[in-house]
């Protein structure tokens, strides 16, 4: 018989525990110690105190950074909240062939957003699929710069982040959906409400929670918005979709300032880490009225 | 970073094994008959060659060897070359270790703060700089100072950077920008086929005509690759000579990207060829959406493989040249870092891979150029008449603009400095701003860059 030992629970965890120490919560306390000095990857440097987060404050690269990554999570956020609650929502309906629209709808989930974006890059140009069909239409009159005009650059990008993740958060509203008991749909139905009446009455506010939920993790995971920028537009054009952690890399990998870089990672983390709470609050709010 | 040309790949195996067979024959001299190469500098160049000959299975031990996207391509190529120096030097062993184009510099980097660097590295110029800036590379004028006189001059030069004094790699594989140009376009817009633009001037007049009266635009600017480099062509300065000031912002500037903004307005280049790299140019060019493509010669074998029917219509002509008469040609080179711990049978492999014959050996692979003087005057370059008329043409064209020509791209001019110079130009381009306050912005940007990299 195998007796019990003390370390038996720790010996379960600890290839997870070493993974996220050596991962993730070393580089993270590095990365914080890096920010209070003026390190360069290959010259090394020293501790120069909140230099790094004095200079943040006046670059203007940055600001331009944070303006276009927050345009970005403005946009995403509400289309990435609704948009998949409206999907899941005609997918679970009891009708054949639903299974099918189901996995269209997630396998750009599965794609490699190298590939989506290098996909919507063609799709967007000038003379591309979108610009034929806006045309064909009759909406535009010359074709639209999707991928080179500052107004219309970050929106591109945009796109590109709510097609891939309609699929991802369907799958969580659809786990949502059938959590809400059928005989409550069976007893507005007796009561004489109709369907805009019951989703609005049963589904919605019974959803809620869910929405929150995917609201949150739709607005971490823009905050943090990378390959997409860095594949459509490379930050382009003049850095109109230039976002936070593209303009990161750019100063850690291309100008080697790894004290300046992570400074700025830790401004992000503390953006993040705010946007959790937040919506901490939020739920907390919204579970008990 | 270099296609294969697949044809005659097979005969080039067998031409390998050859090599590794009889490996110092030929008539091209052996650098690696002077394996004492970290000798200190004050001996005579005449003692060290003795001492070399009286000992030259002197050299052994194990180093590290990179190359920059090689494999699997010249797996065949490579290792016949290290297996015919290891059967020279028995004792000495060559770890070959092949590095992707994408991220390079980010391995680069990694290895250098991890103190793990190779022994002998491929880069080309500006991959470098940051490194050899920082005293990691070992100077060759010394170092290489017996083969130095083999090599191209303006591929030695190459690796010469600001502020520090030393040519700091070994040129390796060349190659030089031709203008290939779609001559069934050019005859559409109603223009001679036979007269291909060899001046800007000429170029711009070409892609306007072409966009007029075709459905094809003209040309595509690739500003990432070329726009810094067609500054140097029309005599613009990018820095001062100790790299802490912009100075690029001149009349002459202005002049081009005023240009490429009418050229944009006109429709000569389409909207998004401006935010639009090489690898989309090529995309067009295959296409048939563009008439002139100034590229490489390797470029051939893409476009014949990929769109054999606009193969047939290309024809070939020398470089764009301005004012300032120069020929760009981009350089590869070997570099042995400060770190190595085998200097002597580091640089002796690199002088072994960069020789006359071993460069002739790849370049009958692919349509690469030596860097070693002798090699280029090779009939395989001067009198090349196997094959199809395109590449004859290419390669004699090509061949021809090497020996003058010079790396064309201050290395100072790395991702980060382009980046801020191009993505203001392409603003102006787009009508964003003006050209003058395109430069203005990328004078202060590149400025600040350079300062922050001085202090």
């Amino acid at each position: 018989m195998i007796g019990r030992r003390w370390y038996t629970p720790w010996l379960f965890l600890a290839p997870s525990l070493v993974l996220l120490t050596v991962f993730m919560w070393w580089p993270v306390v590095n990365t914080a110690a890096l920010s209070f000095t003026d390190t360069h990857t290959l010259r090394g440097g020293g501790f120069t105190g909140l230099d790094n987060f004095r200079r943040i404050a006046g670059d203007d690269f940055f600001w331009n950074a944070l303006g276009n990554t927050a345009l970005f999570t403005v946009i995403v956020t509400p289309a990435l909240v609704v948009l998949p609650l409206l999907i899941a929502i005609l997918v679970s309906a009891k009708l054949k062939g639903m299974t099918f629209f189901r996995v269209v709808f997630f396998s750009p989930v599965v794609a490699s957003m190298v590939v989506a974006a290098l996909i919507w890059g063609w799709m967007l140009r000038s003379d591309g699929l979108v610009n034929f069909v806006l045309d064909r239409l009759g909406v535009i009159n010359e074709p639209l710069r999707w991928l080179s005009d500052p107004a219309l650059v970050m929106i591109s990008v945009s796109i590109v982040t709510i097609w891939k993740g309609l699929g991802y958060y369907m799958v969580i509203y659809i786990a949502g959906l059938q959590n809400i008991p059928q005989d409550l749909y069976e007893a507005a139905a007796l009561d004489g409400a109709g369907p805009i009446r019951r989703l609005w009455s049963i589904t919605l506010p019974l959803m809620r929670p869910t929405m929150v939920l995917v609201g949150t993790l739709v607005t971490l995971n823009a905050v943090k918005v990378f390959t997409e920028a860095f594949v459509l537009t490379g930050g382009g054009p003049n850095r109109a979709s230039e976002t936070l952690v593209l303009y990161i890399y750019q100063r850690g990998f291309s100008g080697l300032e790894l004290g300046y870089s992570s400074a700025m990672s830790l401004v992000l983390f503390v953006v993040v880490l705010g946007l959790t709470l937040l919506s901490q609050i939020v739920t907390r709010r919204r579970a008990n009225p | 970073m270099i296609r294969t040309r697949r044809g005659p790949v097979a005969a080039l195996v067998a031409l390998t094994v050859v090599l590794a067979a009889c490996g110092t024959a030929g008539e091209v001299e052996e650098p690696d008959a002077e394996p004492d190469t970290d000798a200190t500098s004050d001996e005579p160049t005449e003692e060290v060659d003795e001492e070399a000959e009286a000992e030259p299975a002197a050299l052994s031990g194990e180093i590290t060897f990179t190359t920059l996207q090689l494999s699997p391509d010249f797996d065949a190529y490579i290792e016949g070359v290290i297996a015919s120096f290891e059967s020279e030097h028995p004792e000495a062993t060559i770890d070959w270790v092949d590095v992707p184009f994408e991220g390079a510099q980010e391995r680069l980097l990694a290895d250098a703060s991890a103190g793990t660097l190779a022994d002998v590295i491929n880069l080309n110029p500006d991959l470098s700089f940051p490194l050899a800036v920082e005293g990691q590379f070992v100077d060759l004028d010394e170092a290489g100072a017996e083969v130095r006189g083999d090599y191209v001059e303006g591929a030695w030069d190459s690796f010469r950077y600001p502020g520090i004094d030393g040519a700091f790699g070994y040129p390796w594989y060349l190659s030089t920008e031709v203008t290939m140009y779609n001559a069934a376009l050019l005859e559409e817009a109603g223009l001679d086929p036979d007269d291909a633009p060899e001046t800007f001037e000429a170029l711009f007049e070409t892609a306007r005509t072409v966009a007029e009266n075709t459905d094809a635009r003209g040309m595509h600017p690739a500003l990432e690759n070329r726009f810094v480099i067609d500054l140097v062509k029309l005599g613009v300065e990018i820095t001062n000579d100790d790299a802490t000031e912009a100075t690029f912002n001149t009349p002459e500037a202005v002049e081009l990207v005023e240009e490429l903004r009418s050229l944009y307005e006109d429709g000569a280049i389409s909207p998004d060829s401006v935010t639009e790299g090489h690898r989309q140019e090529i995309e067009a060019y295959q296409a048939g959406n563009i008439a002139l493509f100034p590229t490489g010669p390797n470029f051939l074998n893409i476009i014949e493989e990929n769109a054999p029917d606009i193969a047939a219509d290309t024809r070939v002509a020398p470089q764009i040249t301005g004012p300032a008469g120069v020929t760009g040609m981009s350089v590869m080179g070997l570099l042995v870092p400060e770190s190595t711990d085998n200097p002597d049978l580091a640089h002796a492999f690199a002088q072994y891979m960069t020789n006359g014959e071993n460069q002739l050996a790849f370049a009958e692979q692919v349509l690469i150029f030596p860097s070693i003087v002798d090699a280029l005057e090779d009939p395989m370059f001067t009198d090349p008449d196997e094959g199809d008329a395109d590449f004859a043409e290419a390669i004699s064209v090509a061949a021809e603009q090497l020996p003058d020509a010079a790396n064309l791209r201050p290395v100072v001019v790395d991702e980060e400095v382009n980046n801020a110079i191009i993505s203001n130009v392409q603003s102006a381009i787009l009508g964003d701003l003006t050209a003058e306050e395109a430069l203005d912005a990328a004078t202060a940007e590149v400025d600040d860059i350079l300062q922050r990299r001085a202090s």
